[in-house]
């Protein structure tokens, strides 16, 4: 019978943020459960320190008929904590949770965003020594989210071990220390965060190469020619067919991107990246629809995409536009056209360097 | 814009007596929530808890009366103390079985003490014996019958009681965390338990030679330790209450110790 974790050994400490990242399957979700000690490893030991509080299944012992205040206390004291001291918390909870006018009506009448904010603000506020993040969870709107990410920075500062599982690699390079990556059965690799999301996504690389089939070249409407495995890339599962741009821009203007798609069998949430690289290979604008936090809706048959940069502060020269539609969780590209849509930048004869945004010179007396 | 963050207020680091705090506190909100949860949205409320006994009660004591009560004087309290004690008892192992598979989210909590689920049940079947007491003692009185010293015994059957069943809600819990079919077997059993067990008759209809078999049933001998001392104003056996104090200490002590070591199970079956 196959292991689902195998060899697994690291250690957290305190303040420390260790993020845990794989392909489905590859054992995150099981890693996370017996850090939280439920359940056994038939082999091996697992030692925590302090009580562990865990973002694992929000919502899931909420009670319809009962008052989201007593789900709360209830989930709360079940969490760890003394009624007592959940009574001083209490308006804590409803605040960060943005719930004050629901708070005391039945659960059912909730929508799930709202019983899922209400969890998270029940978890983080029971002060844990150690907290288990099964994805980072987009709840609720951006200033929300916004809440969550400064709550959670704040209790690392305060001692708090966070071990959270990540599809996004930004993230893990953004908030964690260390990073693990794990595979069916075995452990990738091990090591800071910067290093193990970078293996991560050259791997994704490797994989969209190994997967590219070598295939006819292809000439886009605005001349761009396309040859799969020199610059074009990805399964071709969905396709991107059309990519409209001006040929070229003052320094200082917007810059909008039109994308085509075209997907003749249904892709479930693609992220979409966008990206400026200088002829040299410097990379100066690299997003993404998953950074940007933009909900991309399954998509079928053929459509369009906009990417649009209010303003594009580049010194003149030449660029590269690389565009790119991934799989939603980072596996491989479906299609990547790299150094394929070259445009230019006029203008701004004042500045040398990357960036050229207005400026001026002053005396001061 | 910068959120507001709220100073984290201190939590007590665990102790022995915050444990307990937190084990009380745990078991008064679990309560409560089942409590509310089988009665928030009907009518009656607390009205069904009566129900059941009351109906039980009408049913024994006209159709038997005549049978098997004519030699048992105040044949209505008779069954009614026989009902609900034995009500509580059903009830409460009945619920046991699904403990783990019912408390799932529970059960999946990081350092949920699971082995409180068992004292909730319990308690929450204690909690729908107690408000039949009135009604009880309401009978009682108009029967004639009257509070003496031999009341004091009464917390302690209580207390017993309450042993016994949390004890054997260890392992049947545990039974049917692993094995589905548990609940069923229990159900069952338990039904053909209440016709082995002097609910609506005495003792004394069964012929001598059975007595002893009888009598291996616990509920058997608590029952009898009830009725004496409510319906007789005795204090009941001692000998008996050894044996059943020593038997529900064995059970809590044992049944927990064997629940706690399968609990990691419990959650990789579900």
């Amino acid at each position: 019978m196959p292991w689902a974790l195998r060899d697994v050994t690291f250690h957290v400490g305190p303040g420390e943020m260790l993020g845990i990242v794989g392909a489905n399957g590859a054992g995150k979700s099981t890693l996370l459960r017996l850090l939280g000690g439920i359940g056994r490893p038939t082999e091996g030991k697992i030692s925590t320190r302090g009580r562990v509080g865990a973002l694992l299944d929000l919502g899931g012992g909420f009670l319809g008929d009962l008052t989201g205040r007593e789900n709360a206390m209830l989930a709360g004291v079940v969490a760890g904590l003394l009624r007592r001291e959940m009574n001083e918390r209490l308006d804590q909870i409803v605040a960060f949770a943005e719930l004050e006018d629901f708070i005391d009506e039945p659960v059912r009448t909730y929508s799930t965003g709202m019983m899922m904010r209400l969890a998270f603000s029940v978890a983080v506020h029971t002060d844990p020594e150690i907290l288990l993040v099964d994805e980072f969870l987009s709840v609720g709107d951006l200033a929300f989210q916004a809440k969550c990410h400064a709550k959670i920075t704040a209790m690392r500062e305060s001692g708090c071990a966070i071990v959270m599982v990540s599809h996004g690699m930004d993230q893990v390079r953004d908030l964690c220390d260390r990073a693990l990556w794990l595979k069916p059965g075995e452990v990738a690799a091990f090591g800071s965060a910067d290093v193990v999301s970078n293996l991560y996504e050259t791997e994704m690389r490797q994989e969209t190469l190994r997967r590219t089939p070598a295939g006819p070249k292809r000439k886009l409407g605005n001349g761009a020619e396309l040859v799969p495995r020199e610059n074009r890339f990805g399964t071709f599962e969905m396709e991107i067919v059309s990519v409209d741009h001006p040929e070229s821009i003052r320094s200082g203007e917007p810059l909008a991107i039109t994308l085509g798609y075209n997907a003749p069998k249904r892709i479930d949430a693609p992220v979409f990246v966008v990206s400026i690289t200088r002829e040299d290979g410097t990379v100066c604008l690299d997003t993404n629809t998953l950074l940007s936090r933009t909900e991309v809706p399954d998509l079928t048959g053929e459509g369009k995409l906009r990417f649009i940069l209010d303003r594009l502060d580049l010194s003149a020269g030449q660029y590269f536009l690389d565009v790119g539609v991934f799989e939603n969780e980072w596996k491989h590209a479906y299609d990547y056209h790299w150094h394929a849509h070259p445009f230019t930048v006029n203008g701004a004869p004042n500045h040398k360097g990357l960036v050229a945004p207005p400026s001026r010179w002053e005396m001061v007396r | 814009m910068t959120p507001e963050l709220v100073q984290p207020l201190p939590v007590a680091t665990s102790t022995t007596s915050r444990r307990w705090l937190h084990a009380w506190d745990v078991l008064v909100l679990l309560t409560l929530r089942d409590l509310k949860a089988q009665y928030k949205r009907s009518f009656l409320g607390f009205g069904w808890a009566l129900g059941s006994p009351i109906l039980q009660l009408i049913i024994f004591s006209t159709i038997f009366r005549n049978v098997l009560g004519s030699q048992i004087p105040h044949y209505p309290c008779f069954v009614y103390i026989g009902v609900l004690v034995w009500g509580w008892f059903q009830g409460a192992l009945g619920q046991s079985t699904g403990l783990i598979t019912g408390n799932s989210a529970l059960a999946r909590q990081p350092g949920f003490p699971l082995s409180l689920l068992p004292h909730v049940t319990v308690s929450v079947r204690l909690f729908h014996f107690i408000v039949a007491w009135p009604l009880l003692f309401g009978m009682m009185w108009y029967e004639g019958l009257r509070p003496n010293a031999s009341w004091w015994a009464l917390p302690i059957l209580l207390t017993l009681q309450y042993f016994l069943a949390v004890g054997l809600a260890y392992p049947l819990a545990s039974l049917n965390a692993l094995h589905r079919d548990t609940q069923h077997i229990v159900a069952v059993l338990l039904q053909l338990m209440m016709f082995v067990t002097p609910v609506f008759y005495n003792i004394h209809v069964v012929p001598e030679e059975l007595r002893h078999w009888f009598y291996l049933n616990p509920m058997t001998s608590l029952l009898d330790a009830w009725r004496a001392v409510l319906l007789e104003g005795k204090w009941p056996d001692p000998h008996s209450l050894w044996i059943l104090s020593a038997a529900s200490l064995i059970l809590i002590v044992g049944g927990r110790r064997i629940f706690i070591a399968q609990s990691h199970r419990f959650v990789e079956e579900m």
